[in-house]
């Protein structure tokens, strides 16, 4: 594997790993943009727009838009999170050129007034889905109370009323801020033709303006008490529990060990979760993950269970990571989650599509590329100790938010979190 | 692209298959025994789903943890699935570390301990499951769905039924095991950076000497009504819509398939122009298929708002019906060319083909090659698919909508 990187005069990056003899390419249009550059006024205007960009250009219609993905046999979608819009596609190699030159289009939608209103409905629908799966919205409310004032605080989807009151003109001129070149990368992975890409990228974007894009970050004012909260649904089977604590950042070297610590600690087989919690039949499900943004990061910890048992079954989640920062991971389990992680980063590098996110997310977060080597020498690398570190300096069982939901809290009980 | 398969049966009827696929590190591997759930019987709805979670609960030597700490410290990515037809034991994994992995799934598929003291923990994971699929509205439309179209056992929950699981034994699994987990019909499928001349010695020093169980048929019983309410508190209805498809070991279940797709297949297709693009009555249109060996069925499915409901059951009724002799040429060339790369891009992942060489073999007794599989969408033609839609009209359909309000089927398709 090979990685090219070049860069437009406007301010565009490409960026390639090329596998040779590869079976496929896939292409992506990384845009750091997500619900975390919103005010209040703009709410769940990133996700919008990334369903409205597939609404057509200029010169395509979305019909065109649609066809021409499905004649190209392409698996092309998007996706919006709190600090990223990504487009993507992944196509026979044959087929690189007319992937990269129709995604690049896109990129500057004609955000039609009709589109606008179409879409709307399927944006007020999308939020109901949501809204009736599990865990039925708690993670959004969590990530809220948990983060306060700061921009992560607000959910990707927006409200129904936000959605509501979205106007059109505000979109495009979020638009014109958001997607300049400069804050957008072009990436590819597979069997990729780097001077076809770069190419293709000079004639299709070489155009765009440039707009001032400010920097993201910003200082994260800790949590100082635990917080518990509510959304009841009457009718649920069972209660979902999320539970948030601050972990470590996009940019601290520690998110690699506490990724391991999470797989030890709260994988959805072999961790002590699992064998506590799921294995007996406790509890439909309980895992830990870790969840980094540019300048914080979460350990985010998810219980579903029957109502009755949620108080019980967190306390005992509690101790059981109170029980790791103090008495420490063995070194059994700490080579059982390390061997897990080091085979899931071999499996995934041998995708082009999976590894399309990888590639192209970490370079636009922080400018830089890990090979799956790279990454399988960052798993061996990490000790016990960097683990037991991660249990110091992000307390699990600190101070965290907590979100029921489900049948339970129609009367507040004893906090649980 | 030049393919490398093999195949090859043991004496005691286990069918061993094999893919080489270039320029990969990893290796999967999957075991399929015929202890699906249309062995289940009357009144014992996920017996086989309990006892493939019984099965992982120790064997041979190993403890139940011992099972997961071996697999997860040699780094394989396991998984254990029970189907209408198979229970089945999988893993991917570096692929030097098979030669340790192997004899794992021999003890699990062949020494599984069963002990009474891990049922009531087996099923109380079963019973969270099942109160967890309770809260899916989309998967329980679709399950419910299944339901009413395939006669029974077919259209019974693989999952199970709480009331049943509440009743099962360690009997009734041990003697589900003993008669279903079984060389004859049991198929082991790897892919990936394999090495056949080493593999299927091994597989013969653990399951050569593997002779147990006997055959059983199962009957086809009767169906369910032909349209379904299911009551749920949700602010979406869910519809879910099925008839009759031929079953894939069908000739012509390309045909049909690729009617589907123009249906249903892609953001192109008819469903999700109309519907979603066009509309804006949903988020979620598609149109798929599911297939059992002997039978098969078509499906569609949709979610939306449910003052909406109705009319989006309405349009999708009205595609269904403006299908037949409306195919487009340039439809069906976008159908050949999404299926075809999906078919060529399936080749760059182990679990994906060890997954695809053993669906294959069970459906059809063979391994079709990438090229002929090619080829006959190459075959496909817009007079092939009109001539079989003309032969085969969309008819009798089963009808779900799960949500507050019951949705009226108004001139339903039923020619």
């Amino acid at each position: 594997m090979r990685f090219l990187r070049e860069q437009l005069d406007n301010g565009l990056e490409i960026i390639a790993e090329v596998t040779d003899g590869g079976l496929s390419t896939s292409i992506g249009f990384f845009v750091r943009t997500g619900a975390r550059d919103e005010s209040d006024d703009l709410w769940g205007a990133s996700h919008f727009l990334e369903h409205m960009v597939f609404k057509g250009t200029a010169d395509l219609s979305a019909d065109e838009i649609n066809r021409r993905f499905d004649w190209m046999g392409a698996s092309a979608n998007a996706f919006t999170s709190e600090e990223d819009t990504v487009y993507h596609a992944a196509v026979l190699p044959s087929q690189q050129h007319e992937a990269v030159d129709l995604l690049a289009r896109m990129m500057r939608p004609a955000l039609r007034d009709e589109d606008f209103a179409t879409e709307k409905l399927v944006i007020l629908e999308e939020i109901r889905m949501y809204d009736d799966q599990p865990p039925f919205g708690a993670d959004d409310r969590c990530r809220a109370a948990f983060f306060g004032q700061h921009p992560l605080a607000r959910s990707v989807l927006g409200t129904v009323e936000s959605i509501q009151a979205l106007r059109v003109e505000a979109m495009r001129e979020y638009h014109r801020r958001r997607y300049s070149p400069g804050n957008i990368v072009l990436a590819a992975t597979g069997a990729v033709d780097f001077a076809a890409l770069v190419e293709s990228a000079k004639r299709l974007c070489g155009n765009w303006q440039s707009a001032e894009t400010p920097d993201r970050r910003q200082s994260v004012k800790a949590v100082a008490s635990d917080h518990l909260d509510y959304i009841v649904r009457p009718t649920a089977a069972l209660e979902y529990a999320v539970r948030m604590t601050a972990g470590p950042a996009g940019d601290d070297d520690d998110r690699f060990a506490a990724k391991l610590l999470s797989v030890a600690l709260g994988d959805d087989s072999g961790s002590r979760l699992y064998w506590s919690l799921v294995d007996s039949g406790d509890a439909e499900h309980a895992s830990c993950h870790h969840h980094d943004f540019l300048d914080s990061g979460l350990m985010i910890t998810q219980l579903s269970c029957d109502a009755a048992d949620v108080d019980p079954l967190l306390t005992r989640i509690l101790d059981m990571y109170r029980d790791a920062a103090t008495q420490g991971i063995s070194q059994q389990e700490f080579s059982q989650a390390r061997n897990k992680l080091a085979g899931r980063v071999v499996l995934e590098g041998e995708r082009p599509r999976r590894r399309l996110f990888h590639v192209g997310l970490e370079w636009a977060h922080g400018g830089v590329y890990r090979s799956v080597a790279d990454n399988l020498r960052i798993v061996e690398n990490l000790s016990v100790a960097d683990l037991e570190r991660v249990m110091a300096r992000w307390p699990l069982d600190g101070p965290g938010v907590t979100v029921l939901a489900g049948p339970a809290g129609a009367e507040p009980s004893s906090p649980a979190g | 692209m030049t393919q490398t398969l093999f195949s090859t049966t043991l004496p005691n009827g286990i069918v061993l298959l094999g893919e080489e696929l270039p320029g990969l590190e990893s290796v999967a591997v999957a075991f399929h025994s015929p202890a699906g759930a249309i062995h289940d019987g009357p009144g014992r709805c996920g017996l086989a789903t309990l006892s493939g979670e019984m099965m992982l609960r120790g064997a041979g030597s190993r403890s139940s943890r011992r099972i997961v700490e071996d697999l997860e410290g040699a780094g394989v990515q396991w998984a254990q699935t029970v189907s209408m037809s198979h229970a089945s034991f999988s893993g991917a994994m570096v692929a030097r570390q098979l030669a340790d992995a192997l004899p794992i799934y021999a003890d699990i598929l062949r020494r599984p301990l069963l002990a009474e003291e891990e049922l009531e923990n087996a099923r109380q994971m079963v019973l969270q499951n099942l109160a967890g699929t309770e809260d899916d509205p989309a998967h329980r439309a679709i399950l419910s769905l299944r339901e009413i179209h395939y006669p029974s056992p077919w259209g019974m929950p693989s999952e199970g039924l709480s009331a049943d699981v509440e009743r099962l034994t360690v009997a009734n699994v041990r003697e589900f095991v003993a008669t279903h987990v079984r060389p004859r019909g049991a198929i082991i499928a790897i892919a990936g950076r394999i090495d056949w001349d080493d593999f299927v010695p091994r597989i013969e020093q653990l399951f050569g000497d593997w002779n147990t169980g006997a055959v059983e048929s199962v009957a086809a019983g009767p169906r369910g009504p032909r349209v379904r309410h299911v009551p749920h508190d949700s602010q979406q209805t869910h519809i879910a819509l099925a008839w009759s498809a031929p079953p894939y070991h069908s000739d012509d279940s390309y045909e049909a398939t690729a009617a589907l797709a123009v249906l249903g297949g892609g953001s192109s297709s008819r469903l999700f122009s109309e519907v979603r693009e066009r509309r804006g009555l949903c988020y979620s249109v598609s149109a798929g298929y599911q297939t059992h060996r002997d039978f098969a069925m078509a499906l569609c499915y949709s979610g939306t708002t449910a003052a909406r409901a109705q009319e989006t059951l309405d349009v999708m009724l009205a595609e269904i019906r403006r299908l037949p002799g409306t195919i487009q040429e340039a439809e069906l060339e976008r159908v050949k060319a999404r299926a075809k790369s999906a078919l060529v891009m399936q080749q760059e992942s182990s679990a994906a083909r060890a997954g695809a060489i053993a669906r294959q073999w069970y459906h059809l007794g063979k391994v079709r090659t990438l090229a002929e599989e090619l080829d006959r969408y190459d075959r496909l033609s817009v007079r092939s698919i009109e001539e079989w839609l003309a032969q085969h009209p969309i008819a009798d359909l089963s009808v779900v909508s799960l949500g507050r309000e019951p949705l009226e089927v108004r001139d339903a398709v039923s020619a």
